[in-house]
């Protein structure tokens, strides 16, 4: 099987939905990266990514959890899959690795 | 979140059935439910008129293309089977080819008809609107106001205006002043013609998006002596010549003075208020206009136009304009006698209210009348749509019965008939679009207008859109008859799916009613003008020629220049009067046809702020346009008491200033030089129909009536005019004398004559155009009214072919048969004429208000416009009903 390669985004909401453990839809990921990323971004991308996601394999959503202020519409909520997991651990070694190349800043600076 | 802060409000529904309808079912619970759960979040946080934005952008924003074709819903529908509902439409109209015909053709004339109309109204409406920076662009306006009527309202501006802006309000980046002017303009001092020249600011073009495509294009006018030149008018004095750095000659009085041409000038588009050839800088203003206009606050030239910054307000310069006003004026005036306002640039030309400045103002009334017209021709032509095709469903009713049997659903149905009607509507959009734009010129030739349209891709997608409408528009009300009624009924009784008659006898009167409208106001128009022209003015003006003289100095005192021209035209007077063919010769500071003769106001003894018009004439004047004396004498020739004190007044004047008997009196100012009242004369229309006649002096020297005023307003240039009438048969002759007695005279001067009918006929241009306009319109409501009476005429024939061959076999002559037939529409037609004579007469009021003149509206002209449609019913309907009438009934009875 081809590895899955993914976005800045899709990286992002991937991580979102892993760190939000079992509270993980739609609107919750938007206030998450809005708080914790500082990215406004609206409804719709977090819709289509999430969908990409899921056809890559990288998450798995189920339905549940009906409240008063969606007009009793149920809520899906994503999980992360091993898939997602290792693609996550992968780039972030990837990374890591990366960054441990970086030169030591030191406190010179005058 | 608070739950009762937020549950009285609800998304826009068209938006979630929007989004219910395309989404596919397995995603639509959550993204609905995230949506709502946004909506109901920032309906609390900021408003419900937020949120409801919010939510439908999101839902459009959610929208895919691709999932309409994975959409099951949406699977063997109207998107996916337009491509059948279309062959069949093709079949069903190529097999009825006679109406198919008719409404193509009746679409296809109100399209044209539609689309001249509309490009018209769109030309007016977005005159100026090409400059880049037009919200920004205002013109400035003085309104002058001393109470008691002493009011001067000007979109012209005094020259001191463009620094006065630039050091008094920081809101405007660029203030730029433009003038248009005459100048004789000459590449070799030889052919010298008088040409327009635009006298600008050199920033002007920081303003307005006139394209420079040659030549210095950042700074064109940096030299005092440069020259911008159009690209017409570079092809007309250079040819093919490279004219960046020739020179043209433009002469200032006596003066020529060499410009060098330093940019060429992309043509200005039609529709552009601000339109010159030429244009030099006004940094020559003092050598132009003289010292004095550079610092006066009452004489107006240029127009001063302003750009304003960013993110500044008109409003605020409107709120300190009075007291920089007062800075500079306040020992002189009281507040708000110097008023100075703005108005956008694109307001320009249909704003009637703030008086023309160099170009003339469209009369925006007039554009919405013909909006309207356009639309209500278009909308006659889809209404015959209507009516022919609901009665064609008599004959349909039995397709669609086996269709419905057959499965298919009502939806499906009615975009199957209305895929017919968008096909027909696409292919008269197609012809009757390609036929407008062909027709351009000869809309222009005859109607005096100056369309122009430039084809651009998109407007293929606007052209498609409208076909579409006008599709549904017309196809929309016969698919749902025809479709409504039900199965079992249809295919048991055979047809009567006549339930609907009264709605196809409402749209036939109402399409009655607006072409009666429109021949009767054409008519009614037709008369007033007819009227204006004909009407006898008061003195004779036919074969006039009038030749504009000059004087030899452009400055100096009025007065001066007035002598200087008049000595001019006593140069060439006597050859031209040696012609034979000439009679009537004269001298007048002003001629019939030309607006804006001199108003001149005086306060009289009494304190009474008085206006009156002053005309300067030799004392051959009266007899030569037979105005008449009504008491006193007329000058007399060779008379220097006469030239240089007599004055005349006109009936009006005496009634006025209030004389009981004028003659030898004085007129009751106080600062008039010598003058004498020495005669009356009969009023006469000195200026167009639509004032009143106003109070004349005529005099043969101005400078008494100059000493006694206080104001003048003169638009009319008040240097002499020669005037004669031509007796001769040819009036080519005119040029040949003319051109050899001036060139004798004046050879460096260029020759300009104009006839006085033709000026005076011009006058109603603009009358004359609407009526034309709407003549246009009417005979193409005619015809599409004929076609659709004949069409229906056909239908009824048609259905009703048996009930006439029993009615002749029982014994009907083929005249009670004609009858009959005729009599289906005839009240239909009544009504329409009874309803449309008050909307007429109502119509017709309005416009008539316009004319101090005017004729009554009249009996004559509905009964003419009632006879002309009942003659073109008659006509359409008779051939028809004829036809069946004669037929032998063993025919129509045969079958079966």
């Amino acid at each position: 099987m081809k590895r899955e390669s993914i976005g800045e985004l899709e990286e992002l909401v991937l991580l979102t939905v892993g760190a939000l453990i079992n509270e993980a839809y739609a609107v919750a990921i938007l206030d998450e990266l809005h708080q914790q990323a500082n990215r406004l971004i609206d409804v719709t991308a977090v819709h289509s990514v999430l969908r990409r996601l899921e056809k890559k394999g990288l998450v798995s959503s189920e339905m549940k959890g009906a409240t008063q202020e969606r007009g009793g519409r149920r809520k899906r909520y994503f999980l992360l899959t091993q898939a997602g997991r290792q693609v996550l651990e992968e780039s972030m070694a990837v990374r890591m690795e990366l960054y441990q190349k970086l030169p030591k800043l030191t406190f010179s600076v005058s | 979140m608070s739950q009762a802060s937020t549950q009285g409000h609800l998304p826009p529904r068209w938006a979630s059935r929007f989004l219910e309808w395309y989404c596919d079912p397995y995603l639509l619970e959550d993204l609905q439910g995230d949506l709502l759960e946004i909506f109901y979040r920032t309906t609390s946080d900021k408003g419900p008129r937020r949120a409801s934005w919010q939510y439908t952008w999101l839902v459009l924003r959610s929208f895919r293309w691709s999932a309409l074709r994975k959409n099951s819903k949406l699977k063997n529908n109207i998107i996916m089977n337009s491509g059948q509902h279309f062959k069949v439409a093709v079949r069903v109209l190529w097999r009825d080819k006679f109406n198919t015909m008719l409404n193509t053709l009746g679409l296809t004339i109100g399209i044209v008809c539609f689309v001249l109309m509309g490009l018209y109204v769109t030309q007016e409406v977005t005159f100026d609107h090409f400059h880049t920076k037009k919200d920004r662009i205002y013109r400035a306006w003085l309104l002058e106001d001393y109470g008691e009527g002493k009011i001067f309202f000007n979109s012209n501006t005094p020259v001191r205006f463009e620094n006065l802006f630039e050091e008094n309000f920081p809101e405007f980046e660029e203030v730029v002043q433009y003038h248009l002017r005459n100048f004789p303009v000459s590449r070799n001092q030889q052919d010298v013609i008088s040409e327009p020249v635009a006298v600008i600011s050199p920033e002007f073009f920081e303003v307005f998006d006139f394209d420079l495509i040659h030549g210095n294009v950042t700074e064109p006018l940096s030299g005092r002596y440069d020259l911008i030149i159009s690209r017409a008018y570079a092809e007309k004095y250079f040819g093919d010549e490279d004219p960046i750095g020739k020179t043209l000659q433009l002469q200032f009085d006596e003066d020529v003075t060499p410009f060098t041409i330093t940019a060429v000038l992309d043509d200005i588009p039609q529709s552009s208020s601000i339109k010159f050839d030429l244009a030099i800088s006004n940094v020559l203003n003092r050598e132009l206009m003289g010292e004095r206009a550079l610092t006066a606050w009452m004489m107006v030239g240029p127009e001063t136009y302003v750009l304003m910054k960013d993110q500044t307000s008109i409003e605020t310069v409107n709120a300190k304009s009075q007291d920089v006003v007062m800075s500079y004026l306040g020992e002189e005036m009281n507040r708000d006698e110097y008023n100075i306002g703005f108005q956008p640039l694109t307001d320009i030309h249909l704003n009637p209210e703030i008086p023309a400045g160099i170009a003339p103002v469209s009369n925006p009334v007039y554009v919405y009348v013909l909006g309207i017209i356009g639309l209500l021709v278009l909308f006659i032509a889809c209404i015959n749509y209507t009516t022919l095709s609901i009665g064609q469903s008599i004959k349909r009713s039995r397709e669609v019965g086996m269709r419905k049997i057959l499965g298919a659903a009502k939806r499906t149905l009615i975009f199957q008939y209305l895929s017919e009607s968008v096909l027909v509507a696409l292919v008269s959009m197609l012809v009757g679009g390609l036929l407008a734009v062909l027709l351009i010129p000869t809309f222009n030739r005859l109607t005096g207008t100056e369309l122009v349209y430039v084809f651009e891709m998109w407007h293929l997608a606007i052209f498609f859109l409208i076909a579409l409408c006008i599709g549904t528009l017309a196809g929309i009300y016969p698919a749902i008859i025809l479709t409504s009624t039900k199965a079992l009924a249809i295919m048991r009784s055979g047809s009567n799916s006549r339930g609907k008659h009264w709605v196809r006898k409402v749209m036939v009167t109402f399409q009655f009613v607006i072409t009666v409208l429109l021949i009767s106001s054409a008519l009614i128009m037709q008369k007033q003008i007819r009227f204006l022209q004909d009407k006898d003015l008061g003195f004779e003006y036919q074969a006039f020629v009038s030749v504009p003289l000059f004087s030899s100095s452009e400055s100096g005192r009025t007065t001066e220049r007035i002598a200087s021209a008049r000595a001019n035209g006593a140069l060439l007077k006597p050859k031209i009067e040696a012609h034979p063919q000439v009679s009537s010769i004269t001298m007048a500071s002003h001629a019939f046809g030309t607006p804006g003769w001199a108003a001149l106001s005086f306060t009289d003894d009494k304190g009474i702020f008085r206006t009156f018009s002053m005309l300067a004439v030799d004392a051959e004047y009266l007899s030569a346009f037979d105005i008449g004396i009504v008491e006193g004498r007329d000058f007399e020739k060779g008379s220097g008491l006469d030239e240089r004190q007599s004055i005349l007044l006109n009936e009006t004047a005496v009634d006025y200033f209030g004389f009981e008997n004028p003659i030898g009196k004085k007129l009751p100012g106080d600062n008039f030089g010598e003058h004498r009242i020495i005669g009356v004369v009969k009023d006469f229309h000195f200026s167009s129909l639509h004032q009143e006649i106003a109070p004349l002096v005529i005099t043969q020297n101005v400078l008494p009536m100059f000493l006694g005023i206080s104001d003048a307003e003169v638009k009319d240039s008040m240097i002499p005019k020669l005037l004669f009438k031509f007796t001769g048969s040819q009036l080519s002759q005119v040029q040949e004398i003319l051109t050899e007695a001036w060139e004798s005279t004046f050879p460096n001067r260029n020759l300009e004559y104009t006839f006085l009918d033709e000026n005076v006929a011009r006058q109603y241009e603009n009358e004359a155009r609407l009526n034309k306009l709407i003549g246009v319109a009417t005979v193409i409501s005619i015809l599409i009214a004929a076609i659709g009476l004949l069409g229906l005429t056909v239908l009824v024939v048609n259905s009703r072919e048996k009930e006439i061959g029993i009615r002749k076999v029982i014994g009907a002559s083929p005249f009670q048969i004609f009858h009959l037939l005729a009599r289906t529409f005839s009240w239909q037609l009544i009504l329409g004429v009874v309803l449309s004579i008050p909307l007429t007469v109502w119509l017709m009021q309005q416009w008539l208000e316009d004319f101090a003149y005017r004729v009554g509206i009249g009996v004559d002209m509905f009964a003419l416009s009632t006879f002309i449609s009942f003659f073109v019913a008659l006509v359409v309907i008779g051939f028809q009903a004829w036809k069946a009438a004669v037929v032998n009934p063993v025919k129509s009875l045969r079958t079966e």
